[in-house]
């Protein structure tokens, strides 16, 4: 492995300082001069007819300067899939927190008093809220009867099915014959696996202000992820060209885990701001958050699997039903990509794989971190416990004998490469010493201990464009769209640039993300940043310093491939003592005082180096779910590349009272390099607090579609006390380098949750013996679960 | 309706005018310009807000701004002082237990309080008196450590837990 100075070293986040001064801002700490304050009238009712609504009492108010209804709003459906939305409800809310109108007032008082003075009238309408019962060829309710005239988008083609008025998206995997499959098997198993409604819980709630621009354009300033997608989504939606839309992210965003990816109210506060000359801010209240400011899809997942007496895997058959909520939003990227997890870890000669985007009377889902391989994982990695006991094989052992391997083709027809899945698994049973010691207690606290994998895509099509300026004292400056939600995205991409030019961290400046200032990229989302833009930032090095090689070339006598530079200097790597610094090229116009720096280059200008990938990549047949062999064979790929991680934990769980007590863990993950370990532990430590909470209690309580627990009191999350001693968390790094990045590395954020459900489901079963399926594990499932055993 | 309210805030006298339904953070945040105390659920239970109110932690989104009459309050930028930070401020940054940061001022004011009760604090005792401090990006593990690190580099200092101005 290289040498590196930089890379591969904890070197301190550079974002740490301002965060814990309090001087670090994000948009919610935003104003600006002449902002008004907007407030959103969200439904009560999971399905209803609008008959009226009087807004005069509202318009009346002082104060108040726009107020909008469905009527006011753009004519034209918008979607991110399926064009199924209305900015503000028409006629029709289809869950309970839709917007029906929205205003904007001098201050977030009147705002408030004059949302309580619009007044609508409903007409109640059969709801529907089950996925299983929205599933049905003639269900108690249609969320949209229209559906099949509505606009599709262009991008991964929406299938909806005729004969199921509610379903969205059906997406396939047919690889091979899964009933020759079963037929060939010695052990058939079946099961249902369910997981709850849940909610990402940024600790920022979000925020936007917009501002309309003299020329018709707009500025907003998000506390949202991905500003060039939502420049684009904006500019889908309202028609305003790109050339006149600034999205603009303040340094700092409070959180995402996917929650902040894709649109929420970005629309209707867009549309306030249209209607003013002054800015307007909007920030979601935390019950707003649970309302309708996303959630992770709910899901319910058949599985039959058939396996041979040694354990080997013949056949999985699996039916994934997302409740995607009213509104197809992002769940349809959901129904797709959670197809992923079912294909990336083991050979699989026959798989057949339904998933379906389920429309009920609920808030939209989005994208949550582990998209799609929550879902699936939970059950694959229940389920091949449940094989293994009736195999009477070890866990692990019939895990590891079902690997992909590296350079076979996966189900997909993928040619496996960075696959870290046994090296994970490897490094986890042999910290824990796994098969030697089971854990066993008798008494009251029954001890007990379970096992995990998981693998994470990171989805194409992808590309990033990153810039490179080398600046006048020889410090470089990045501009790139990367999201800091707390992952630490400036700290990893500067190392790399750092090392790069052999510079210290601090002489690297990054310019914040703003699409008139910081190109391309999709958004730090399925744990791309440091794969993709990573290389990007890596390949504008390179270009900057070729050019910088250049003109420095001359100045020392040499070719440009004679030279190298560290420090701000420019030197012969053959005789490192001629040298020239980086700042003697600049020229400086006006000495001003004898300290001036240079301003400018004589030729060229400026250096910018350019940094670009767009990834070769394949889209799956979406008939089989296949890619083309032809294309297979020449190394593309239908994901971006997969991370990997395994865990397993020890728990004590009352047989009295049902209580769970997570113990001990060990942890792996393979991100392909660790650029910066600490960081890669926080990323561990943060999945298992995660985990453990959606894993135990974690759950959106409802109602007839109504959140019961909308805060953060009733609705748990798992505090300082639900964590296991520090002494008892090991962290182990297992990386399996990438070839299509320069530092073989990978995303490592999303895969370390998917693991640690069903790893403390599998925990509990060893030390109570009762299995529980449905997410999360409460204490009250464990005792009815206990109960039942009994008798 | 405005009330004159005056504050010992961050060792400073303050003056400030508020309609006495205000709440202390907003009071903070929308009059005083103090962003580094965050409001993240509003309703008190998530810590991200708190502030030492005459050395005891409070929920600023829970106290009204005229409960806090004459009182004494420490927010995150009062921790440190001219000669530096405070060894919370130092050891939430070495022990890497920021990430998003928004929950973090709220965080190192409650572990500072719970050192200054507490300064032999034991790991069990400090995962108590945080657990009102709600994060979902560190599972509190480099937290933890931090306040464990900051709790023998304060009781090793001369000035005991005497950091900031005179508090």
């Amino acid at each position: 492995m290289a040498e590196y100075k930089v890379l591969g070293k904890s070197v301190t986040r550079l974002d740490a300082l301002e965060k814990v001064t309090g001087k670090a801002r994000f948009c919610s700490d935003m104003s600006l001069p002449g902002m008004l304050y907007a407030k959103i009238l969200r439904s009560p009712y999971a399905h209803a007819r609008i008959l009226s609504i009087n807004t005069s009492k509202a318009e009346r108010l002082p104060g108040v300067r726009v107020v909008l209804t469905g009527k006011d709003v753009l004519e034209k459906r918008y979607g991110l899939f399926v064009f199924d939305q209305y900015i503000l409800a028409k006629d029709v809310v289809r869950y309970a927190g839709e917007g029906v109108a929205a205003l904007a007032a001098d201050s977030l008082d009147i705002a408030e008093k004059a949302i309580e003075l619009i007044e609508v009238k409903y007409e109640e309408l059969p709801a529907i809220f089950d996925p299983e019962e929205a599933f049905k060829q003639n269900p108690a309710a249609v969320v949209h009867p229209d559906l099949l005239s509505y606009q599709l988008g262009l991008f991964l083609t929406p299938q909806p099915v005729a004969e199921r008025p509610n379903v969205a998206h059906h997406y396939k995997i047919r690889h091979g014959d899964v009933e020759q499959g079963f037929k060939e098997a010695d052990l058939v198993l079946e099961g249902r696996f369910s997981l709850a409604r849940i909610h990402h819980i940024e600790a920022e709630p979000h925020t936007w202000i917009a501002q309309r621009q003299p020329d018709g354009g707009i500025t907003v300033w998000v506390g949202q992820q991905g500003i060039h997608l939502l420049k684009q989504y904006y500019t889908g939606i309202f028609g305003i060209p790109p050339s006149k839309i600034k999205v603009v992210a303040p340094s700092n965003v409070g959180g995402s885990f996917g929650g902040k990816v894709g649109l929420t109210a970005d629309p209707i506060v867009i549309s306030l701001a249209l209607k003013t000359d002054r800015p307007v801010k909007y920030s979601f209240t935390r019950e707003e958050m649970f309302k309708c400011g996303g959630t992770r899809i709910p899901a319910v997942i058949y599985i039959k699997d058939g396996v041979r007496r040694d354990g080997t895997l013949v056949a999985r058959e699996m039916r994934l039903l997302f409740n995607i909520g009213a509104y197809s939003s992002l769940g349809i990227l959901g129904v797709r990509n959670s197809n992923f997890g079912t294909m990336g870890s083991y050979r699989t000669p026959n798989l057949k794989v339904d998933s379906y985007g389920i429309y009920t009377n609920t808030s939209s889902a989005l994208a949550f971190r582990g998209f799609g391989s929550n879902e699936v994982t939970w059950a694959i990695e229940s389920h091949m416990d449940m094989l293994a006991e009736k195999l009477g094989i070890d866990p692990a052992q019939i895990r590891m004998k079902n690997f992909l391997k590296e350079g076979e083709p996966n189900p997909q027809g993928e040619i496996v490469h960075s696959i870290g899945a046994e090296e994970c698994l490897k490094e986890v049973t042999k910290t824990v010493e796994w098969g030697k010691t089971p854990v066993k207690a008798e008494g009251l606290w029954r001890k007990g201990r379970g096992l995990a994998v998981a693998n994470k895509y990171s989805m194409a099509p992808t590309a990033a464009v990153a810039l490179v300026r080398i600046l006048e004292d020889g410090s470089i400056e990045l501009r790139h769209s990367a999201d800091e939600v707390g992952q630490g995205a400036k700290t990893v991409l500067s190392q790399i640039a750092a090392e790069e030019f052999g510079l210290s961290i601090d002489r690297v400046r990054i310019v914040a993300a703003d699409t008139d200032a910081t190109p391309y990229f999709p958004a730090s989302s399925s744990s791309r940043t440091t794969f993709q833009l990573g290389k990007t930032i890596y390949l504008a090095c390179q270009d900057a310093k070729k050019q910088l090689f250049e003109l420095a070339a001359p100045r020392l006598g040499v070719l440009p491939e004679d030279l190298e530079t560290a420090d701000g200097e420019v030197y012969i790597k053959s005789s490192p003592a001629r040298s020239i610094r980086v700042k003697e090229l600049f020229i400086v116009e006006r000495p001003t005082s004898p300290q001036a720096f240079g301003a400018f280059l004589e030729e060229r200008g400026e250096i910018v180096g350019r940094g670009v990938w767009n990834q070769p990549f394949v889209y799956e047949n979406l008939k089989t779910g296949e890619i083309d062999p032809e294309a297979a064979r020449k190394g593309l790929r239908a994901a971006s590349f997969y991370s990997y991680a395994a865990q397993v934990t020890e728990l004590a769980v009352n047989v009295e009272t049902g209580e769970v007590k997570i113990e001990k863990v060990a942890t792996a993950g393979d991100m392909g390099f660790p650029v910066n370990p600490k960081m890669c532990q926080q990323q561990m430590e943060g999945a298992l607090g995660m985990g453990i909470g959606i894993a135990l209690w974690e759950e959106m309580i409802m109602d007839e579609g109504r959140v019961l627990n909308p805060n953060l009191r009733d609705y748990l999350v798992t505090t300082f006390q639900d964590m296991p001693a520090n002494q008892n968390v090991t962290l182990l790094m297992a990386p399996v380098p990438h070839k299509d990045n320069p530092y073989g590395a990978k995303g490592i954020a999303e895969v370390l949750v998917p693991p640690i459900a069903p790893s403390i489901a599998n925990a509990i079963y060893d030390a109570v013996g009762v299995r529980i399926t449905d997410l999360p594990i409460t204490r009250e499932k464990i005792l009815k679960a206990l109960k039942e055993k009994k008798r | 309706m405005k009330q004159r309210l005056e504050l010992k805030l961050n060792g400073e006298m303050r003056e400030v005018f508020v309609e006495p339904w205000r709440t202390l953070a907003e009071v903070l945040r929308d009059e005083l310009g103090l962003l580094g105390t965050k409001v993240s659920c509003g309703t008190g239970d998530c810590g991200a807000c708190n502030v030492l109110l005459e050395g005891k932690v409070v929920s600023s989104c829970l106290v009204l701004a005229p409960q806090a009459q004459g009182r004494e309050i420490l927010t995150i930028e009062g921790l440190a002082t001219p000669e530096g930070l405070h060894p919370l401020q130092e050891a939430f940054i070495e022990h890497f237990a920021v990430q998003c940061g928004y929950c973090i001022p709220g965080m190192i004011i409650t572990a500072k309080a719970c050192l200054d009760e507490n300064p032999d604090a034991t790991e069990d005792e400090v995962r108590l008196a945080m657990s009102g401090n709600l994060c979902r990006c560190t599972g509190y593990v480099k937290v933890t450590e931090a306040i464990m690190a900051a709790k023998e580099k304060m009781k090793k200092s001369v000035s005991g837990t005497g950091y900031g101005k005179g508090r």
